[in-house]
C-alpha cells in the first residue's frame, strides 16, 4: 500500500529529506508525492506527522494536499487515479499557485457572552428570540470581519462556526501577503473589542484543493 | 509543534471545544465495522431532517421579524422547534453522530450548516 501526501508540479525542487523517504509518481506535468504506507495507528500524532511532511513540501513548491489517510495499492494505481483527473487537478493547482491557507475563527470576548447553540429555556417564544439573537450576532461578526479580510485574499471559504464560535472562514492568501493579512487581523481585533479573533497558518490549501 | 498563531486573543478556550473529539473522528474515518451501515443510513436520514428543520426555522424567524405572528403562535412555533432540536440531539447521540456529521456540501450554495 502507498500513502499519498500531495499533488505537485513535475519537475519540481528536490524532495525534502524525511523518513520514510518520499517518492514521486510522475503523471504528465504533475507528480504525486507518496510513501509506502506504514501500519501506524491512526492518532493525532500521525496526523501531525502527515502535516509536517506536507508543510515541508509546501516550503518550496505549490501543492494540492491529499486528504490524510488516502491510500492506494501501488504506483500504477496512483498514476491511474491522478491521470483520470489530470486536467482538473492541474487547474486546481493553478488556482492555489503561490498562495497559502490562513484560518480565522472568531468568538465573543470579555463580557459579551455568546448564546449557546440550543438555549435552555422553557418558553417557545424566548427560544426563538435567543436563536434569532445568536444568528444576528453571528451575522454581525461575519460582516465586520469577512469583507475586509476577503479583500486581501484570492479566495475564501466560510465554514460553520462551532458554538461558542461566531464565525470561521479560511482564506487563500498570497505567500508574500501573509504578514499584511495578519496586520489586518490585528487591526480588526483592535476595532472590535467584543470579539476574540484567532488567526492561524500558513497551512497547505486544504480548503481550496477540491476542484 | 511549530508556531502557527498569527494572531491570538488572550482567551483561547472558546476555540478548543472540538479538541476532545479528534481521536473519535480519526477512528471513525478509518475503522469500518458492521454497525457503520446502520449509522450511515441514520446519518443520511438525520441530515435530511436537519435540512428541513433549518429551512423551517429560518422561515419562522423571518415571519417573527416581520411581525406577522400572534404571541400565541410564536410560543407554539418556538416550542415545536425547541422540542425538535432536543429530539435531534437525542437521536444524534443514539447513533454516535455529531452536528458536523449532519453537514452537507451543497456545492455552489455552500454548506448546509
Amino acid at each position: 500500500m502507498i500513502e499519498l501526501y500531495a499533488i505537485t508540479d513535475n519537475p519540481g525542487p528536490p524532495l525534502p529529506d524525511v523518513a520514510p523517504p518520499l517518492e514521486l509518481v510522475p503523471i504528465d506535468g504533475l507528480a504525486a508525492v507518496c510513501t509506502p504506507a506504514a501500519d501506524a495507528e491512526v492518532s493525532a500524532a500521525t496526523l501531525w506527522r502527515y502535516e509536517e511532511v506536507v508543510e515541508a513540501l509546501m516550503a518550496d513548491r505549490d501543492l494540492l494536499p491529499v486528504r490524510y489517510g488516502t491510500r492506494l495499492d501501488d504506483e500504477r494505481a496512483v498514476a491511474r487515479a491522478v491521470n483520470e483527473r489530470r486536467d482538473e487537478l492541474a487547474a486546481a493547482l493553478d488556482r492555489v499557485r503561490g498562495a497559502v491557507e490562513l484560518s480565522v475563527r472568531v468568538a465573543a470576548a470579555g463580557t459579551e457572552q455568546a448564546s449557546p447553540a440550543a438555549p435552555h429555556t422553557s418558553s417557545g417564544a424566548e427560544y426563538l428570540r435567543l436563536r434569532s439573537r445568536a444568528k444576528a450576532s453571528r451575522d454581525r461578526a461575519a460582516r465586520a470581519l469577512h469583507e475586509p479580510l476577503s479583500a486581501l485574499a484570492r479566495a475564501s471559504v466560510e465554514g460553520r462556526p462551532r458554538p461558542p464560535e461566531l464565525f470561521r472562514a479560511t482564506y487563500l492568501v498570497e505567500r508574500d501577503a501573509v504578514e499584511s493579512f495578519a496586520e489586518e487581523v490585528a487591526g480588526l481585533q483592535e476595532a472590535n473589542a467584543g470579539l476574540g479573533i484567532l488567526c492561524t497558518g500558513p497551512w497547505p490549501p486544504y480548503s481550496f484543493a477540491e476542484p | 509543534m511549530r508556531d502557527k498563531l498569527l494572531h491570538a486573543p488572550p482567551d483561547l478556550d472558546p476555540f478548543a471545544t472540538d479538541l476532545p473529539r479528534i481521536p473519535d473522528v480519526l477512528n471513525r474515518r478509518v475503522n469500518a465495522d458492521p454497525e457503520s451501515l446502520e449509522k450511515g443510513l441514520a446519518q443520511l436520514v438525520l441530515t435530511l431532517v436537519e435540512l428541513l428543520r433549518q429551512l423551517m426555522e429560518r422561515q419562522a424567524l423571518r415571519r417573527i421579524d416581520s411581525g406577522g405572528l400572534s404571541d400565541e403562535q410564536e410560543e407554539r412555533l418556538g416550542r415545536t422547534f425547541m422540542e425538535l432540536d432536543q429530539r435531534m440531539a437525542e437521536l444524534r447521540e443514539e447513533f454516535g453522530l455529531t452536528e458536523e456529521d449532519l453537514n452537507l456540501d451543497l456545492g455552489p450554495l455552500g454548506r448546509l450548516l
